[in-house]
């Protein structure tokens, strides 16, 4: 990864912003409000947690430490980080969990826009951050990799939706704590 | 050289301690033992610089380095030495669960007995975000290298991104190209969250002297702004912006532009225009005869996915054949969080339809938030203005997205325009403004305003308001003055004619007699009685040419301070007096 890799980047990065605001003040407020109708949309978005489908719940263990560390912008890149992997799992066969699609489609947009918005302003800001490869954001990929494979050993039935949709609930419910304190 | 020596010395010692030990191992142990330490002896007699017995002087491989595209690992390093039976096998382990717990070193399978200086250990690697170590040696016959100097890497970290895969398709003027990501039909992907990948284009003109163009573009997207009928090249690259990772461009492909047919029918100038969140889109029609629109949406996020979203464009309910060249939308902004694609479908009557362009709205950013209501008040000293937040029924969202403040101008509306514009701002809709000066006329105008998404409000109308002051209070006292002056005067008058008209008392009765003589008359008759002028003692006249000339003093005195006429009836005159004193106080 030489010096000319990181300015062609910079340079995409800065032919994207052209079409979407540069502005990113309204961020922290936007993100709020969105992880707020996210978790509402969560709810609506299917029934209460069938009781059956306990039996086949499996222990993710999400690594909290991700959303700790000291400074800020780490925690701004974990967040976008867990806000990708979040849209890839809802964007895949759904077709078993029979969820309502309208709700789907509006949790999947928010979230969109928000990793939009996001890879414009923080990676803007803080490019060191990335050559520091730190251990957190590799056990946050062991984390959605184990999600991923449960869905695909499970077929994607309605259990294993059910269970990740419980497992990213709680994900957006300890994110919305921390960027309160941010 | 003395210090030297002794070292000389010590290091000599212990070596002869060795070797005494070695000689009793020998006669205690038998055989292999045996063989062992002399092995061993051998090596230390034999000194540092030279190998021992079993040894070899092959050079371990050196730059060990890992080139790795996707799941794709091969593994490459330099030997300096020129030997050409030299072969070389490799080893690795790796750290399940990020501890550094001590993990056996296996086989590295595809790197055994290579001849050449690379190999392919892709088999091997299953756990991309474990630390891996890997480690070579050259062997030759039964002979070894020491092993390598441990590699260590996360396979996650070192893969490159591999080029994507490209299909073009060239109509009216523009390039519709589809891109497929890199691992498109691979079962174990590295990439797991393809979905996460920007595609940048990079294109220029088949020409000698072409500039390069790049942009960021979807899986599905079309490139306009082209030249027609020209030779485009183009090649495309997947990036991960979050890794600060660019891939492999995919290899150049290129294509040329067709004509441009400039069709009429086409809706123009599409825009959006927003005010509390009603959000109209108007366009321009250049087409005089019977067109009908149909206006369609497209949720933002659709165009990420890989899948054909051209089909998933949905009419805006209510702007559904209309002939009307703009359209309310507000009733598919359903979510605040997330942008939308608008366009507009043009048809004829012969059933010919047209796309506009797309235009992409991002609710909160788009809308723009009109001016607040404003009222004012006042009570003592304090101005009260009651703001009415802007939007109606939309102002609780509003409220709530954009964290709305109201900024505050206010000023004294005085003739002599020297206006000093103070300003305030408040976050609830309730704002008082102290420190007003007294009876002077205050206007107030209101402005609402974001912060965070830097937006502001047009102003709202003036309102303006007077404030009670001193001017009352003093015209209430002069009003009570004059009433009382009134009071007095008409008292005055009222005594003077009852006094003229009906006096109290009786003239004497020698006067009464003269019947048919007017008052005045006498009145006068007696002025105009000539007075003889008598010296009179001295005494007596000084006392009474004292008391004229006080009297006379007191007239000039009169005289100097007022320029009307005065009267000379001793009754009134100090009456006189004191309503002069009193016309001067309130002058």
């Amino acid at each position: 990864m030489n010096a000319f890799g990181l300015i062609q980047i910079g340079l995409i990065l800065v032919c994207t912003t052209t079409i979407s605001s540069l502005q990113c003040n309204h961020l922290p407020l936007q993100q709020r409000k969105m992880i707020k109708n996210s978790l509402q949309l969560l709810d609506k978005m299917g029934k209460k947690f069938p009781q059956h489908c306990l039996r086949e719940k499996m222990s993710f263990r999400f690594p909290e430490q991700v959303l700790k560390p000291r400074q800020k912008d780490t925690v701004k890149v974990a967040v976008e980080e867990i806000f990708q992997h979040i849209f890839y799992i809802f964007s895949k066969n759904l077709t078993l969990a029979a969820w309502d699609g309208r709700a789907l489609e509006q949790f999947q947009n928010g979230l969109y826009q928000q990793i939009e918005q996001l890879e414009v302003c923080v990676i803007k800001k803080k490019t060191h951050y990335f050559q520091s490869k730190e251990v957190n954001r590799l056990k946050l990929k062991k984390y959605f990799q184990k999600i991923d494979c449960f869905l695909k050993d499970k077929q994607h039935n309605l259990c294993s939706w059910e269970i990740s949709r419980a497992e990213m609930r709680r994900c957006l419910q300890l994110i919305d704590k921390v960027i309160r304190k941010l | 050289m003395d210090e030297r020596a002794a070292v000389m010395l010590l290091l000599l010692l212990l070596l002869l301690l060795l070797l005494l030990l070695l000689l009793l191992l020998l006669l205690l142990l038998g055989g292999v033992g045996r063989r062992a330490v002399a092995a061993l002896l051998s090596c230390l007699l034999a000194a540092l610089p030279l190998r021992c017995a079993g040894q070899t002087n092959l050079k371990s491989p050196q730059d060990i380095q890992v080139y790795a595209v996707n799941t794709n690992f091969t593994l490459r390093w330099n030997y300096t030495g020129n030997d050409t039976t030299v072969t070389f096998s490799a080893e690795y382990r790796w750290f399940e669960d990020f501890e550094t717990n001590e993990a056996e070193w296996k086989e590295l399978p595809g790197c055994q007995n290579v001849t050449r200086m690379e190999c392919d250990f892709s088999s091997a690697i299953t756990e991309y975000y474990d630390t891996h170590h890997v480690r070579i040696r050259a062997e030759r016959r039964e002979e070894v290298s020491p092993w390598s100097s441990i590699f260590e890497m996360v396979p996650y970290y070192i893969a490159q991104i591999g080029p994507p895969g490209i299909e073009l398709q060239s109509t009216n003027g523009v390039i519709k190209i589809k891109v497929s990501p890199p691992e498109a039909n691979q079962v174990r992907k590295m990439w797991i969250t393809h979905l996460s990948f920007k595609y940048n284009l990079v294109i220029w003109k088949n020409s000698s002297d072409a500039e390069f163009r790049s942009q960021s573009i979807f899986p599905t997207d079309t490139i306009d702004d082209l030249a027609p009928d020209t030779t485009y090249c183009l090649k495309v690259q997947a990036t991960l912006p979050l890794e600060l990772q660019e891939g492999l461009f995919s290899p150049v492909r290129c294509i040329k532009t067709t004509h441009k047919v400039n069709d009429l029918l086409c809706a123009t100038n599409v825009s959006v225009l927003a005010l509390n969140m009603e959000f109209h889109l108007h366009w321009n029609n250049q087409y005089e005869h019977h067109v009908s629109y149909n206006v369609q949406y497209l949720m933002g996020y659709l165009k990420k996915l890989p899948d054909d979203y051209s089909v998933k464009w949905l009419n805006v309910p209510g702007c559904e054949n209309i002939t009307d060249t703009q359209c309310n939308f507000s009733s598919i902004i359903t979510t605040i969080s997330g942008f939308y694609y608008l366009r507009v479908q043009a048809m004829n009557e012969y059933n010919k339809s047209c796309l506009s362009n797309e235009v992409k709205v991002d609710p909160l950013i788009t809308n723009e938030i009109g001016p607040p209501g404003v009222k004012v008040d006042i009570s003592n000293v304090l101005l009260h203005i009651q703001i009415s937040p802007p939007g109606g029924s939309e102002s609780e969202v509003m409220r709530d997205h954009y964290d709305l403040s109201y900024r505050i101008l206010y000023w004294k509306n005085s003739l002599n325009n020297e206006q000093e514009i103070k300003m305030k701002e408040i976050k609830q809709t309730i704002g008082t403004v102290s420190d007003l000066t007294p009876s002077t006329l205050y206007c107030v105008k209101v402005q609402a305003f974001s912060k965070v998404y830097n937006k502001s409000s047009q102003f709202s109308k003036e309102e303006c308001i007077k404030t009670p002051g001193a001017t009352f209070v003093t015209a209430l006292v002069v009003v009570l003055l004059v009433a009382a002056l009134l009071g007095l005067a008409l008292y005055q008058a009222y005594n003077k004619i009852k006094y003229v008209f009906f006096p109290s008392c009786q003239p004497p009765l020698n006067i009464k007699g003269f019947e048919g003589q007017p008052f005045s008359s006498l009145y006068e008759s007696t002025r105009e009685e000539p007075t003889e002028k008598c010296s009179i003692i001295e005494i007596s006249i000084t006392e009474e040419v004292n008391q004229i000339d006080f009297k006379d003093h007191k007239h000039s005195k009169q005289s100097s301070r007022d320029s009307g006429n005065y009267s000379y009836d001793d009754d009134t005159s100090g009456i006189k007096v004191s309503e002069e004193t009193l016309e001067k106080e309130i002058v």
